[in-house]
């Protein structure tokens, strides 16, 4: 029984052919072709498959696409800014060195900017709590929660995001 | 890129088009709400269906709403909208404490407090605590509706009393009572994403000397294949101030109730001996805060 619905991802409407059971992490890699988010555990444990939906960190390789029809999703191409400079986020983990293979980060970047858009005074533990659900397998955890907070830091000063 | 098994999807907008398509196909379908376990489930072929329901959308069963006497959380609603919730932390914190502890942001984003209880799993963060509130589960089908108690709810791993025509559209919380306070602890086995070794609320009511215990209530998780109440401790309470000797004795109660099997998770003997700690930990501070309370 296939489908044709339309999903807005990164504020573009793609028109994609799914049947019930197509999972969002598939259909955003395979069918759309933003490799970006990756899939990782597809189980729910390693965070690496993160997505934004309507702002809110969630799991592409627990969610059926379908489901999505009318929302509006994020991946991690769509945090750079418009003119394809780098947000200031993804500046922060190339800054201090929070990216060793880099199959984590796309997930990591979305879980710390949504933490930052929800409090953006959050404290170390704040954060690490906000993280426990992306499992860096190169354990580089000292250097995103750095990267984290220096962002936090920022966007206290000048309100950036 | 099928690995689920197929099935027929749908949509229903409102609380009586899900009814309706409960009593028409409730004996071949799944409902689907945030799909942390569901979609896991079809995943693993742990279960197959031909139909899925998706209630996650249908906005007349999410959300919190405060009344004269109390709170009704949608069935819904989902356990970050719970642990962020300004409102419920005075008064219900236990229950926004246990969804603070629910997996990770991502699954509590996802997850809701009617697919906690519905998934009816023996370590699941959120029963307990309803019960130590005294919570109503509000089940509803075309029939009409019924109420029971959480710990009324599960049978057994993941064995509940719905029917299948049935689901839960809501909980109502009383208001707590004068000088009574609920607290809720979990132990796994590293801080962060694990499945409760041992979980547990507990809720004290003073008499208004604010000493004297009038009532008081005790529920583990994880320690049997339905969450249990607590019989010795109420008893061991009742009437009496509370003291170190006390403690001692609710801890050894508690113990003696828990019926733990080893896993991988933990041993039956480090689980009993998780239980004493809580409830010993529990109770004193259930019984220090509903001093102030
Ligand atoms: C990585 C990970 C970590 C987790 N950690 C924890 C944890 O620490 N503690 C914990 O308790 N759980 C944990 N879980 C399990 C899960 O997230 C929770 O049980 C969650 O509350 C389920 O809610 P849901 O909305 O996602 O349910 P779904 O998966 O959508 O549904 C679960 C079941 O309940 C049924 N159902 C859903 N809503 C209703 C309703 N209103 N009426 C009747 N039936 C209904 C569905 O048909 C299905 O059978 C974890 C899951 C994952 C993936
Ligand atoms: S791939 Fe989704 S959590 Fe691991
Ligand atoms: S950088 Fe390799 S997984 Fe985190």
């Amino acid at each position: 029984m296939k489908q044709l619905i339309t999903l807005n991802i990164n504020n573009q409407n793609y028109d994609v052919i799914v049947t019930p059971m197509d999972l969002l992490v598939d259909v955003i890699r395979k069918a759309i072709g933003l490799t970006g988010t990756k899939k990782g555990c597809g189980q729910g444990d390693c965070g690496a498959c993160t997505v934004l939906i309507d702002g809110q960190p969630k799991l592409s390789c627990l969610t059926l696409a379908i489901t999505c029809a009318d929302k509006k999703i994020i991946t991690i191409e769509g945090i750079a800014n418009e003119d394809g400079t780098l947000h200031p986020i993804q500046d922060a983990f190339l800054d201090h060195g929070a990216v060793q293979c880099g199959f984590c980060t796309p997930g990591m970047i979305l879980s710390a900017k949504a933490l930052i858009d929800r409090n953006p005074n959050p404290s170390q533990k704040e954060i690490k709590t906000a993280i426990s659900g992306n499992t860096c397998r190169c354990t580089g955890y000292i250097n995103i929660v750095s990267a984290i907070e220096s962002y936090a830091n920022l966007v206290a000063e000048k309100g950036a995001k | 890129m099928n690995i689920l098994s197929n099935f027929q999807y749908h949509a229903p907008k409102t609380k009586a088009e899900v009814l309706d398509l409960l009593a028409d196909i409730g004996d071949k379908s799944k409902m689907l709400a945030g799909g942390t376990d569901l979609v896991i489930m079809l995943k693993e072929k742990m279960i197959q269906t031909e139909n899925v329901i998706n209630i996650a959308d249908v906005k007349e069963l999410s959300g919190i709403k405060f009344t004269d006497n109390g709170v009704e959380i949608g069935a819904c609603t989902t356990i970050s909208e719970i642990e962020n919730s300004k409102e419920l932390v005075e008064k219900y914190g236990a229950l926004v404490y246990a969804a603070s502890q629910l997996g990770s942001y991502q699954v509590r984003t996802m997850a809701t407090i009617g697919g906690n209880i519905s998934h009816s799993s023996p370590c699941g963060e959120t029963p307990a605590p309803l019960s130590a509130l005294n919570a109503t589960v509000v089940i509803e089908s075309k029939r009409g509706e019924r109420t029971v108690k959480p710990e009324d709810f599960i049978l057994g791993n993941r064995q509940n009393i719905l029917e299948k025509d049935e689901m839960v559209t809501k909980f109502i919380i009383p208001e707590p009572v004068a000088h009574s306070a609920a607290t809720y602890g979990n132990i796994g086995l590293r801080n962060a994403m694990e499945i409760d070794a041992v979980n547990m609320a507990v809720n004290i009511e003073l008499e208004d000397d604010k000493k004297t215990i009038k009532s008081a209530k005790l529920i583990m998780g994880s320690v049997a294949p339905k969450p249990i109440v607590s019989e010795g401790v109420p008893s061991l309470l009742v009437g009496k101030e509370l003291n170190d000797e006390l403690i001692e004795k609710v801890g050894e109660a508690a113990m003696s109730e828990a019926t733990p099997i080893s896993d991988v998770r933990a041993s039956a003997e480090y689980r009993k001996d998780v239980v004493g700690a809580l409830a010993r930990r529990l109770t004193k501070e259930a019984y220090n805060k509903a001093m102030e309370a």
